[in-house]
């Protein structure tokens, strides 16, 4: 390092004729950057063990109401749970029901308050960006990482819950919440739209996540933020002198997947149940997009 | 203090006037919410095919500066041109010509390296994905880091993480790196790789702009230079040119207590600004003067005329002047000291 | 081209205004339809109020399916308590409940109470109902003994009786009309719109200045002529009804038969309730009382220990030697001994029917609450007992065992007492 190290000279400036433009935009380069962000969602350990939490759910409730099911406890506990005995579908619906209020809500408050959160943390988003990805379009693909796992969650108990409820306890024709009974591909089919009403349900939650997210480099502070707004809502949603406001709560319509259990499902509750959804959707994405476009990144 | 000096600099470029410059600003500047000013109007201005050494102490406005010119920090005003492209309008079709390496390098800690790379890759649209996994190898070779492209990157040791950064810096071909910092953390062998890496992507007609807060460390790879201090870019030009404004020395080491004698000898052979250090344990003291490279006696003059006057030399070194040495000259500061 | 900070900030501007416009335009697309749907229907052909009631009264029971919304506010203190046990009748007295009813018209229906994750059912069918609740998955069977089912076949064949009372604005709205030809003034509001039908408003204002039934608006669906909302509002408060029973959503047409029909669940309990069927002098004395409503409710025959005072609106019932303990505890019997107070309670004749049904049983969530302590929470000490006051009535339960209630502030039921 002898400062008398002098005998680079100047280069002489190289001519323009390098400045290529740049390739254009390659086929399928979305489908590559979405391929790219759920290889990251669902192949993290730490994803991979909330989805494992969740899917003990159904298999311990299961386990446990087969021990009980022939002692005097047997056929008493919340709704749908006094009903997995008699039909393992509902084993479904009970752990849904279990899980809805809280667990759901905070496996989802944490894979999408960690979605941009996560990146700039880990000091991940100043290189994606200058790679470059659009802010829009890279807010996109995280939001559809963060919903391909809110599915993955319901999915991992409606599956585990099928499962389990059918080797415990066997399957058969459906009896409603209304005391009619349906035939059991009937049954099967309602239960579906349980799941996919409690799944489309998440959504919401799942663009508060995210905005949350472009607020903050610090990902914990995201995702208890999140799981507080799903908290505070169902807390308001019990104080009868806010009724005004209730309907328009993110929480309010989430046990309307009964609605799917009762003999004749009422469209307007399912449609008013996700239409709440997809307000919250609207708003907070457009101010997810609108933080996240703006916003100097310094992580 | 700073006006004379920016005189250096070219003129401010037009508006709209597509230049040979790889990078330009004009009167770039960044106010943070609090009300601090990171960076001052700045009109900086790297020509293309040059390595830049965009030098400054910690908290000079650098990385705020490099942020602006990726489009990751919004200027509060001023403009950025990044190769003819205004910046961040169109950085997304100037990016992808440009590596960068933005304050140390940062990854998915429980991927691989390589699977790091390959998410990169994935993300940049312009790249086609068949020649994806050949790139990341290519890259990972260039950096020496091949053997250890399957650890987790949370396992890789400070200088292995520089690396890697590097290596995604290079993923393509770049008309432009952006390289704040790269020796951040590198032993004095990975510092000479890097420097022996930037020198050769020159070479290849890559521009380089290369941060650092420790001059030594680049100075010698850089043919042009930019100095920052407190948001200010207070110098900027051809480095030789810098350098010039200050004369180099000739150090003549002789005995102590033939001293006086070489500092006669020197000032009879009309050198300037004549000074002797303190004696050194061995006997022998260095006494040095200001020597021109255009006029006045040559360093193998100087050693006969001092010969002759019966003055040991017990060794003779020209010394030119440093970039640390100009800093010290513009701001009456050492470098390394953070405001 | 260029950067400036003008069009910097002009674009940080642009970007914010997104989510606020989304935030207006979510805001619209959820408040505008109901504000639509409640807008004056114009258009109507005017009506006289005399043919309106008469027309409403004429009308044939309609096949219908809708979704029914009960809002009590009868200013008691909070039930929320009740809300915790899922789909419940005792939701009916206080907050809002939503219920689902399906008729055909004529001798079957089904009601269903609807509660988070959980229902309460009343199927009907000619002389025997079932009721089904989802929290305990049991089934209540009612019927008539093999000898009275006979009897009750050839009743209905000489004179087929009216369908079963249904907690629907239909049946509420009737009644109160019926029950305005007395007592009341009837006028004729302006149209509205409810279930999205445009709908004619009946008010009935009780001529009557110590009651505490202000006024009652019942709305009439203009091309069905069945009452679509009932409005009970109190004369103490002029801004919401203290009661309010309506269709949010409605279609005349017949049910599907499975909806009709009741099949018992495979697993669930059953229990059989055989309903006694009065004699035929008693049935025939009812069947008078229907048809032709007594000039005076004292006439009618009464209960031992239930004493009438007052006429119309005004009425008091008074119940001797009610054992309010034993009613605390849940007992059966004592229940049964306050019908007409119940029915007076509001909600129509079929929600205390269920309510009857419910409590009568005595099981269930009903017993779950702690009720005396729900009593002391409804009631306030006064002198000589308690008085429960709300909205549209009182009830003064005293020392001495007597029982007042009436829809009258609670003065009115101490003067009768004091009588």
């Amino acid at each position: 390092m002898s400062p008398a190290d002098t005998t680079t000279s100047v280069a002489a400036p190289v001519s323009a004729s390098r400045a290529v433009e740049p390739p254009a935009r390659h086929r399928g380069a979305l489908a590559r950057l979405v391929r790219a962000e759920l290889a990251l969602v669902l192949g993290r350990r730490r994803n991979l063990v909330l989805l494992v939490g969740l899917a003990l759910v159904p298999l311990l409730l299961g386990v446990v109401l087969y021990l009980a099911q022939d002692t005097a406890l047997a056929g008493q506990g919340p709704p749908f749970v006094s009903r997995v005995t008699g039909n393992g579908l509902f084993l479904v619906v009970a752990s849904l029901f279990l899980c809805t209020p809280f667990l759901l809500p905070l496996t989802i408050g944490i894979a999408s308050g960690d979605a941009i959160a996560g990146e700039a943390s880990a000091g991940t988003l100043r290189y994606l960006l200058v790679v470059p990805v659009g802010r829009g379009r890279l807010l996109a693909v995280k939001a559809l990482g963060a919903l391909v796992f809110a599915a993955a969650a319901v999915l991992a108990i409606a599956v585990v819950g099928l499962v389990v409820g059918a080797a415990l306890f066997g399957v058969g024709d459906l009896t409603l919440l209304s005391g009619s009974t349906v035939p059991l591909g009937d049954g099967v089919l309602r239960v579906a739209g349980v799941v996919a009403y409690v799944g489309l349900s998440m959504t919401g939650l799942v663009a508060v996540g995210l905005f949350f997210s472009t607020l903050t480099e610090v990902p914990v502070g995201a995702m208890a933020a999140t799981v507080v707004v799903a908290v505070v809502s169902s807390v308001l949603d019990q104080l009868p002198q806010l009724a005004a406001i209730h309907p328009a709560l993110l929480t309010h319509h989430w046990f309307d997947f009964a609605e799917m259990l009762r003999v004749v499902p009422s469209a307007d509750v399912l449609a008013q149940g996700l239409a709440v959804q997809a307000g919250w959707v609207v708003v907070f994405g457009a101010l997810a997009w609108a933080r996240f476009t703006t916003a100097d990144v310094t992580s | 203090m700073t006006a004379t000096l920016r005189a250096a600099a070219p003129a401010v470029p037009q508006a709209g006037v597509v230049t040979d410059d790889a990078i330009r600003t004009h009167a770039l500047t960044k106010r943070f919410r609090t009300g601090q000013v990171a960076v001052d109007g700045i009109d900086l201005v790297v020509p293309r095919g040059a390595v830049y050494g965009f030098l400054g102490p910690n908290g000079s406005g650098k990385t705020t500066t490099i942020r602006m010119l990726l489009g990751l920090v919004a200027p509060t005003s001023g403009r950025v041109e990044l190769l003819g492209e205004p910046v961040p309008q169109r950085a997304a079709h100037v990016l992808p010509r440009v590596g960068a390496l933005v304050e140390g390098p940062a990854f998915q800690p429980y991927l691989s390296g390589r699977a790091n790379l390959a998410r990169l890759d994935a993300v940049d649209a312009s790249t086609d994905p068949r020649t994806a996994r050949a790139r990341a190898e290519a890259a990972l070779e260039r950096v020496g880091l091949t053997a250890a492209a399957d650890k987790r990157y949370r396992q890789y040791s400070l200088g292995m993480k520089q690396r890697l950064g590097l290596a995604a810096a290079l993923l393509r071909p770049r008309d432009l790196l952006v390289l704040d910092e790269p020796t951040n953390g590198l032993d004095p062998q990975g510092t000479r790789e890097v420097r022996h890496l930037v020198r050769e992507l020159a070479d290849g007609g890559t521009t380089v702009l290369v941060s650092s807060h420790l001059l030594a460390e680049i100075e010698q790879v850089c043919t042009h230079v930019g100095i920052m201090g407190r948001g200010h870019l207070l110098l900027q030009g051809p480095r030789t040119e810098l350098t010039a404004r200050r004369a180099a020395r000739i150090a003549v080491r002789t005995l102590a207590d033939r001293a006086d004698a070489a500092a006669t000898e020197l000032r009879r052979l009309a050198l300037d600004d004549v000074t002797a250090d303190r004696p050194v344990a061995d006997g022998t003291v260095t006494v040095s003067a200001a020597v021109r490279d255009d006029a006045g006696p040559a360093p193998q003059d100087v050693t006969a005329a001092l010969v002759r006057a019966d003055v040991p030399v017990v060794g003779v070194d020209v010394r030119r002047p440093s970039l640390e040495d100009v800093f010290v000259e513009l701001t009456g500061e050492g470098f390394d000291v953070a405001r | 081209m260029d950067t400036t900070p003008t069009t910097s900030r002009t674009r940080v501007r642009a970007a914010w205004a997104v989510p606020a416009v989304a935030a207006v335009a979510v805001g619209v697309a959820f408040a505008a339809p109901p504000l639509l749907a409640s807008a004056d229907s114009a258009g109507l052909a005017p009506v006289q109020p005399d043919e309106l009631v008469a027309r409403v009264l004429e009308a044939e029971p309609q096949a219908l399916s809708g979704t029914v919304v009960h809002t009590a506010r009868l200013g008691l203190p909070d039930l929320s308590l009740a809300q915790v046990g899922g789909a419940d009748p005792l939701n009916l007295l206080g907050g809002s409940t939503t219920l689902r009813v399906w008729t055909d018209g004529e001798a079957r229906s089904r009601v269903s109470l609807l509660g988070t994750a959980s229902e309460y059912s009343v199927v009907a069918d000619g002389t025997q109902a079932w009721t089904y609740s989802s929290s305990d998955d049991e089934v209540v069977h009612y019927a008539l003994s093999a000898a009275d089912a006979a009897r009750a076949q050839r009743l209905h064949d000489a004179a087929p009786t009216p369908p079963a009372d249904l907690p629907t604005p239909a049946e509420l709205g009737r009644q109160a009309l019926e029950q305005a030809q007395q007592d009341a003034t009837v006028s004729v509001d302006a149209a509205t719109k409810v279930a999205g039908r445009d709908a004619y408003q009946v008010v009935v204002k009780p001529t009557s200045t110590t009651t505490l039934v202000g006024r009652i608006v019942v709305a009439v669906d203009a091309q069905t002529w069945t009452p679509l909302r009932v409005q009970v509002w109190s004369s103490d408060d002029a801004r919401t009804p203290a009661l309010e029973l309506g269709f949010t959503d409605v279609t005349f047409a017949a049910p599907a038969d499975s909806v009709l029909t009741f099949t018992k669940p495979p697993g669930a309990a059953v229990r059989e309730v055989t309903v006694p069927l009065p004699d035929d002098a008693t049935l025939a004395a009812h069947a008078e009382q229907s048809s032709a409503l007594p000039e005076d409710p004292a006439d009618a025959a009464l209960p031992d220990g239930v004493t009438v005072t007052g006429t119309g609106w005004d009425t008091v019932v008074e119940v001797k030697d009610v054992d309010v303990a034993a009613l605390l505890a849940g007992d059966p019997s004592a229940v049964a001994t306050l019908p007409d107070v119940e029915k007076s309670f509001g909600g129509g004749e079929g929600a205390n029917e269920l309510f009857d049904q419910f409590v009568g049983g005595g099981d269930g969530p009903a017993v779950d609450l702690d009720t005396s302590a729900l009593y002391d929470q409804l009631t306030t000490p006064v002198e000589g007992g308690r008085a429960l006051q709300s909205s549209l009535l009182s009830v003064l339960v005293l020392d001495d065992g007597r029982v007042l209630a009436g829809a009258v502030p609670v003065d009115a039921l101490r003067a009768v007492a004091g009588a």
